[in-house]
């Protein structure tokens, strides 16, 4: 609580998102999608929902990533035998 | 499917070096001046999210010319802004001392409890919070790079949008 209260925006690291990082995923994901739908899209009435597909498929995409990934070192690694 | 795309006119694309430098400027000046302003507005509310969201997490150490030289060449494209956060990191943050050995200046302030050395040095950020706020002014340095290129060689959208209206059956 103290080191939230002692927090200056933008010249001190925020201190909440130490074991909590991996959800700056959705904010990261949304502002590469607004960039890259802003360049993009035709049709401006579409942006917002287009931002929100890519969005979601970024995150999507990360998910199915470490899922795959968590396989791969804790599953499949184990079994490579020993010498 | 390929000869009959091939055969469509494609839409000229306008070179426009000048879009391409305010693009760099400040993002999203650059589709301002060639007339899409909503775009770039856009572009400028995207990019500035990734900036400020960065510094926001990571604090000013995130940009640092110094210490993180690759980092800081992909946020040098976010503009002056990345060279002005990285004067005030480096006038604000990077002032603590670089010597810590045994009778050293630092040491001895450190010891003492100097509350100016101490201040400094709780704005450096460690771990994953600086980890994800460098990427974030990263990213938007290299989406912006994507910006200036789309600037640069600027194809207007109602051309691309009849182009997609054309190939679509």
């Amino acid at each position: 609580m103290t080191a939230i209260l002692a927090y200056i925006p933008l010249l001190d690291p925020i201190p909440v998102f130490h074991d909590w990082w991996f959800l700056l995923l959705i904010p990261l994901a949304l502002g590469i999608s607004v960039i890259y739908k802003a360049m993009r899209v035709p049709d401006l009435r579409e942006f917002w929902r287009q931002v929100a597909v890519m969005t979601t498929l970024i995150v999507l995409a990360m998910i199915a990533g470490a899922i795959l990934l968590t396989i791969f070192v804790r599953v499949l690694i184990p079994l490579i035998p020993v010498e | 499917m390929a000869a009959s795309s091939s055969s469509q006119p494609q839409p000229q694309a306008v070179f426009s070096p000048t879009a391409a430098i305010l693009a760099w400027l400040w993002p999203g000046l650059g589709h301002i001046s060639l007339g899409e302003r909503k775009r770039g507005l856009l572009i400028m509310f995207g990019v500035l999210f990734l900036f400020l969201g960065g510094l926001l997490v990571g604090g000013l150490d995130c940009v640092d010319r110094r210490h993180d030289k690759l980092w800081f060449l992909a946020q040098s494209f976010c503009g002056p802004l990345a060279f002005a956060a990285d004067i005030a990191n480096q006038r604000l943050v990077q002032t603590v001392p670089e010597d810590w050995s045994r009778g050293s200046e630092g040491r001895r302030r450190f010891v003492e409890g100097d509350p100016d050395l101490r201040r400094r040095l709780s704005r450096i950020g460690l771990g994953r919070v600086n980890e994800m706020g460098t990427l974030f002014i990263a990213l938007a340095g290299l989406m912006n790079v994507v910006v200036i290129l789309d600037a640069l060689y600027y194809v207007p959208p109602s051309a691309a949008k009849r182009r997609e209206g054309d190939a679509e059956p």
